[in-house]
């Protein structure tokens, strides 16, 4: 039998290879002038008073707010050079900054100002998570460079929420509408030029920016979802920064990175903290002391070094010490297993003969560990707790769910242990603080057992009115430190961000986490 | 012949409406909340107040019956509702998206014909000897590896390594050679393996025989008499393959970053943006069906005894 073909699939080979060869693709890098970065998506309309498919890191890039918040809850006047609070902390007049211009030429004044608080205002049910928007009575204009934010309460947080990415920053008013902006118009340092859905989103400089200009021309954004895909492509020069969390860049690709020395690797302060909240509302971690025994029990210096890469640092309190009122000094709980049995001998919680799990009254010491079930970090986490958990005699169950379902149990109290991050600077700590005042998170929820809620609650009122400055710290050092001895949260580390560069100089890290500092970036010579 | 396409054509209405309930059931019934990832997506801490709000936003606070039947009625208008995480219109989105998948499709297609024919071919003329262990080896290490695999494995030699091949995006030739080579690898080597079977098969039955009998030339024998009945088979199994390519590229262009509908659902799967799913279902189950019906023309005139009407005719 003879068939033909030999020549033919010569002929498919040869031209595959040859497609497969002219194709040659040298390694990219960017135009001069261009830095390419890249996100999960589109960074949307950019809208600066909506939330997704609005990107923050984006909306931070054209929108400015009227003050800036820096490491340390400082703020800093910037489209506001100044302002004066009336001593019943109720009203604030703020002085606008002279020569300010929108991208298309019209003036930022008083009266931009006003406009861009009339369309939130007119929607204040979108911004309800958001207390000043609660908070606020009117904004009335003065003159064209002052206006003046009268409030309900003496809403201490102000400033802060006002250096918020989003709601409060300002589009130019011949682009706002009921329905949004027509068109992303502000005040800051980059224009987005062009958007192309599924594969980039142009930013260029804006020539009437007032301030210092920054070093690169464009910025393009790639639109890459999945992480390991755009480690793939910094490595091949596809593009030249990657920043942020893990869901940028894994902890994997990152330290492969840095031991190969493929690029500059860096990784920012403490952003937030990574923590276990601890149920004080369900038998049986409503016992004080099977709290303080997880927190003795758990080794978090393995974790944060075996686990973690050694990326975030070992967490003791709720929040990291470079927040505001948050360096109290209070004692972390070690490491220390003995002591921890101990906690829990002396509570009656104790171990059958043979047996692994401590009994009491006949309720075994079982605890339910709830985590997101495809997050593979915290899953080896919880294993790794689980692990530190049965050598004291508790039985951890795990139970892996879907992110909606974990967070569905976060509302409604359903786990013993459950993993919750603190929202970061400048939320923390006091926005954090207000929402476990909330039935529906699961700080509230883990406090819920606790003798002296009640009390805590009332002290998160007044710590968000209070004028007195030496006031706030004594409630915030009276509310952090009962948190921290009634032992409800098991801090496991703070999260950090990542940054990996080529060709880039000038890369650090903002006060914020969703702030990307493009402006502080220049080519490297 | 025209009846037979309309007929066939008749059964899509009835069948999308049944997809389309199936799915909104099948999205509704899994558990979890749109309003919660429209809020995660948002940097919003979820409150009561607030996911009530999202609900109302998204429109899930109606009754179920009720949200179907709208959606149904603005889907007969050709509205399929705005995405929950894009806030654009659905149908719009998916459009967009669709040329690029289609492509892809369209490239992994005519590679794993123009490559499984040849070596399907190659491997039975030389029954047992050396190339026809070459292509059953490489059918059976073909069906076993998954493609987002072998798109890593690409990615790692070609453009990490090499260098010679953009790791991403879509733009000239050469960004679509791995992607193209990740999709279609299997369909390639299933069919490899099924033309040399079918093609063995052809060639022992009595009627090639015959022909050899009456000393026709080789080639005629193979070309008539051979391959146009070995290639039924293939005709059916492209008709699956279609189905495979369009699912396979799904998993491929996240990892190729490839612009098209298959990552614009993926993220909406993760995001519970029902919308999306909803249209994108029915746009797959229009696509499916065109492609059967085409494989079926195609199948009837091939095989004249199978052509439909003849049976009446008769």
């Amino acid at each position: 039998m003879a068939f033909p073909g030999t020549g033919f699939v010569r002929t498919v080979a040869a031209v595959m290879l040859a497609a497969a060869l002219t194709g040659g693709h040298a390694a990219a890098g960017s135009p001069k002038g261009t830095l390419t970065y890249s996100w999960t998506s589109n960074v949307g309309p950019l809208d600066p008073h909506r939330y997704s498919p609005n990107q923050m890191f984006a909306q931070a890039m054209v929108y400015e707010p009227l003050v800036r918040y820096r490491e340390g809850g400082v703020i800093e006047p910037w489209l506001a050079t100044a302002w004066t609070v009336s001593p019943d902390g109720r009203t604030y007049d703020f002085t606008l900054r002279e020569g300010v211009v929108f991208s298309d030429g019209t003036p930022f004044d008083a009266a931009a100002v006003k406009a861009n608080f009339d369309v939130l205002l007119a929607d204040r049910a979108k911004h309800e998570w958001l207390e000043l928007v609660a908070q606020i009575r009117s904004v009335e204009v003065l003159d064209a460079a002052k206006v003046r934010l009268t409030l309900k309460d003496p809403y201490y947080p102000t400033l802060l929420e006002l250096a918020l990415i989003r709601p409060v920053r300002f589009a130019a008013p011949s682009v706002l509408t009921a329905d949004g902006v027509r068109a992303p118009v502000g005040t800051g340092p980059w224009m987005l030029a062009e958007t192309k859905r599924g594969e980039y989103d142009l930013f260029t400089r804006n020539p009437s920016y007032w301030g210092p200009k920054p070093a690169y021309e464009r910025i393009v954004v790639k639109v890459i979802p999945d992480p390991t895909s755009r480690a793939v492509a910094f490595e091949t020069g596809e593009i030249d920064l990657i920043y942020g969390g893990t869901g940028q860049i894994s902890a994997d690709s990152f330290t492969r990175f840095r031991t190969r020395g493929i690029g500059q690797t860096a990784v920012s302060a403490p952003l937030a903290t990574r923590t276990l909240a601890i149920n004080s509302g369900r038998a049986p971690t409503s016992d004080p002391a099977v709290r303080k025994a997880i927190n003795h029990a758990v080794n978090k210096d393995a974790i944060a070094a075996k686990l973690l890469y050694g990326l975030e640092p070992r967490a003791d309190t709720l929040f990291a010490p470079n927040f505001p009122y948050t360096d109290l000094g209070l004692t972390p709980y070690g490491y220390d297993p003995a002591r921890a049995a101990r906690l829990l001998d002396e509570a009656g919680w104790t171990l059958p003969p043979g047996g692994t799990v401590r009994v009491r009254g006949g309720q075994p010491l079982r605890v339910e560990l709830c985590f997101i079930g495809n997050d593979a970090r915290e899953k080896a986490i919880a294993e790794a707790v689980q692990a530190n958990l049965k050598a004291i005699g508790i039985d951890a169950v795990l139970v892996g769910e879907e992110e909606n379902a974990v967070e569905a149990r976060q509302k409604d109290g359903r786990f013993g242990l459950i993993f919750g991050d603190t929202w970061g600077a400048p939320y923390d700590p006091h926005s954090f603080v207000s929402s476990m005042r909330v039935a529906s998170h699961a700080d509230y929820q883990a406090q819920r057992g606790l003798p002296m809620k009640a009390e805590i609650d009332a002290r998160i009122g007044a710590v968000l009115v209070t004028t007195d400055e030496a006031e706030r710290q004594a409630l915030y050092r009276d509310i952090l430190t009962t948190l921290h001895e009634q032992a409800v949260y098991l801090p496991l580390s703070y999260l950090t961000a990542m940054a990996v560069s080529r060709g880039v100089d000038g890369v650090g890290f903002g006060a914020s986490a969703y702030e990307i500092p493009f402006g502080a970036m220049r080519p490297a010579p | 012949m025209l009846r037979f396409i309309a007929g066939r054509l008749l059964t899509l209405p009835p069948l999308l409406l049944a997809v389309s309930a199936g799915v909104f059931l099948l999205l509704r019934l899994g558990r979890g909340d749109p309003a919660l990832d429209y809020l995660r997506l948002s940097n919003i801490p979820p409150t009561d107040a607030a996911v009530a709000a999202a609900q109302r936003l998204l429109g899930l606070d109606r009754p179920l019956a009720e949200q179907y039947l709208s959606w149904l009625w603005q889907a007969l208008h050709l509205d399929f509702g705005l995405s929950y995480v894009t806030r654009r219109p659905v149908l719009d989105d998916l459009l967009y998206y669709l040329p690029a998948t289609l492509q892809l499709g369209a490239a992994a297609l005519a590679v794993t014909l123009a490559v499984s024919l040849p070596l399907g071919m190659w491997a039975a003329r030389h029954r047992d000897r050396l190339p026809d262990h070459l292509v059953r080896a490489l059918a059976f290490v073909g069906v076993s590896i998954p493609n987002f695999w072998l798109g890593f494995l690409l990615v790692l030699l070609f453009a990490v390594t090499l260098n010679w091949l953009p790791p991403l995006g879509r733009g000239g030739w050469s960004h679509m050679v791995m992607p193209v080579a990740a999709v279609a690898l299997m369909s390639l080597c299933i069919n490899a393996r099924l033309l040399r079977a079918s093609m063995l098969e052809t060639a022992g039955q009595r009627h090639v025989l015959y022909a050899r009998l009456r000393g026709l030339p080789e080639r005629r024998i193979v070309h008539s008499h051979i391959l146009r009945n070995a290639l039924l088979p293939i005709v059916t199994a492209t008709g699956m393959h279609i189905g495979e390519l369009l699912g396979g590229t799904l998993v491929i262009e996240n990892i190729f970053g490839w612009p098209g509908v298959g990552r614009y659902a993926v993220s909406a799967i993760y995001n519970r943006d029902y919308p999306v799913l909803q249209c994108f279902t029915l746009l797959m189950t229009v696509i499916f069906v065109t492609c059967n019906l085409a494989v079926d023309l195609l199948y009837a005139w091939l095989d004249p005894r199978i052509r439909p009407g003849r049976e009446a005719a008769r």
